[in-house]
């Protein structure tokens, strides 16, 4: 079994414009997604991200207030799940519930270095 | 599964219910900002409820209204955008009072008021509504009212343009007007259930979302003891009868099903049961009002065990009662039908040549599909599939054009 962690990047939700009916329509599309994994016992961890960014970079470590990328670009949240293939692990990813939204999954297996 | 369900239609109602609250603390000045600020309390609900929903949704939404209106009070009191109501110190206690159950039912009652207030144009009273109080959005409003997003987004602007020129408070009308204030509140649920059960659309779960928030208003007004009144009891269960066979009017392939076709095992009994004891509240020794006349007669209908079992007779008398103290040209088709159902041919022939075929607009099918039936009941098949021509010629929804054609194909079968 591997750990594999799905990035979840796109547009802030505040930034579309939602209603009311439409936020609790998104909301039951990400609990049921919640729930199949659930049930297959896959999840390991998982949280949502402010989509306020503050970047510290280079060798002077320049602190400074985003946005940095594309608001397309913009990581949302996380999972991590526990799966016994990339091939499941992207299976898992197809039923990300933001994909009308233009929004997008990153799939990336966990490192572990076994000494 | 049941999270899903926990939050079926938690944000709809939700947001008429904050809205109202923070308008309520804020005024109706601040309108657009209060939205806003509920709007984002429900954003930052859908990004952790997603990862984790909270032991009791309802709970937290209201907590974080809570704290979005005192954060919006430091704001506004730090630019004086408005003069200081209560002091720093006590603003929380001072929330939390309006968060109280009865102050809620309270404040949704002054927006139900505020939506319906005379200066405000019948459209503009509608989108309104659904917007404040049934927490719609500008398209889903448009895809509800069959119209254009841009008109739902002028109508609103004006109605919010007109409340500041007006200085419309926020607030119960004075006793006197009480009355004819509810008379038009009634009116305007009226037309929002009306927008639901009626329309040709085929997309049944707005048309529920629809007749759904008439009847929640229409509650809200008769818990409030001061505002019952036996018109609302009398529409609330004349929309209790109509909603119980919202689901048997459209069958599995989508077309329609008339009242004489449909399954009554469907119907749904605890709609029919709460519209009867509304009913029974109406006050029915003086003379019946209009509303109480269509209760009146939707009860005959879904109370018959069969189509055939129909009376017939007392839906006559009902509908000349009403024709009477409301004449109108759908009153006296509908008329000329239930005294076709009687068997009393002549009587009907009378009553539906009193009507010209232009009096029904786009309704104007039924006229031809009554002569129809009038012309059946007198064995005369060759009118009666010249009349059914007329009517498929001018109907336009594709569900009932099929009935009418299948009814005319059948003419010559018996």
């Amino acid at each position: 079994m591997k750990d594999f962690m799905m990035i979840f990047l796109g547009e802030d939700y505040g930034d579309l414009g939602l209603s009311p009916e439409q936020i609790q329509e998104r909301m039951k599309k990400w609990m049921a997604w919640n729930d199949k994994m659930e049930s297959m016992g896959i999840i390991q961890g998982g949280e949502a991200l402010h989509p306020e960014v503050t970047r510290i970079s280079g060798k002077d470590r320049v602190i400074a207030d985003g946005p940095f990328v594309e608001s397309k670009e913009l990581v949302g949240g996380y999972y991590v799940i526990k799966v016994e293939s990339k091939e499941k692990a992207l299976e898992i990813a197809q039923d990300f519930p933001d994909f009308d939204l233009g929004s997008s999954v990153e799939v990336r297996e966990v490192m572990v270095f076994d000494m | 599964m049941k999270n899903q369900q926990l939050i079926d239609h938690l944000f709809r109602h939700q947001f008429g219910k904050m809205v109202s609250i923070l308008t309520q603390i804020f005024g109706l000045n601040h309108l657009e900002l209060v939205e806003d600020a509920v709007q984002d309390t429900f954003i930052a609900a859908l990004k952790t409820w997603k990862f984790k929903i909270p032991e009791d949704p309802e709970a937290w939404l209201t907590k974080a209204a809570k704290n979005r209106a005192i954060d919006l009070f430091r704001q506004m009191n730090k630019s004086k955008i408005r003069e200081v109501k209560f002091s720093q110190e006590s603003i929380e206690k001072e929330i939390n009072d309006y968060f109280l159950d009865h102050e809620i039912a309270d404040s949704q009652l002054r927006m139900i008021f505020t939506a319906c207030h005379p200066d405000l144009q019948a459209q503009e009273q509608i989108a309104f509504a659904l917007k404040s109080i049934a927490g719609f959005s500008m398209r889903e409003i448009a895809g509800a009212l069959l119209t254009k997003e841009e008109s739902v987004k002028k109508r609103l602007s004006r109605a919010r343009q007109r409340i500041k020129t007006q200085n419309i408070q926020f607030k119960f009308p004075e006793k006197n007007e009480i009355k004819s204030r509810l008379a038009r509140v009634n009116e305007v649920i009226y037309l929002i259930f009306n927008e639901g059960f009626h329309s040709g659309r085929k997309d049944v779960l707005i048309r529920k979302e629809l007749c759904g928030e008439a009847l929640r208003l229409c509650r809200l007004i008769l818990e409030k003891e001061t505002l019952r009144n036996d018109d609302s009891y009398a529409l609330l269960a004349l929309m209790c009868f109509h909603s119980s066979r919202l689901d048997s009017r459209v069958n599995e392939n989508n077309e329609f099903v008339n009242l004489e076709n449909q399954d009554r095992t469907k119907w749904y009994k605890p709609l029919i049961d709460l519209g009867q004891r509304a009913f029974e509240k109406s006050n029915h020794s003086k003379k019946l009002s209009t509303y109480q006349i269509e209760a009146a007669i939707a009860m005959e209908h879904v109370t018959a065990s069969e189509f055939k079992h129909t009376n017939w007779e007392t839906i006559s008398s009902l509908y000349y009662a009403l024709n009477k103290i409301h004449p109108n040209k759908f009153n006296l088709l509908n008329l000329s039908i239930s005294l076709l159902m009687e068997n009393k041919i002549e009587e009907s022939k009378k009553v539906l040549a009193g009507i010209e075929e232009k009096d029904l607009e786009q309704r104007a099918y039924l006229y031809h599909s009554t002569w129809a039936e009038y012309h059946m009941k007198n064995q005369e098949f060759y009118k009666a599939a010249e009349s059914l021509d007329k009517a498929i010629s001018l109907v336009k929804n594709e569900s009932e054009r099929k009935y009418l054609i299948k009814k005319k194909n059948d003419l010559f079968l018996n």
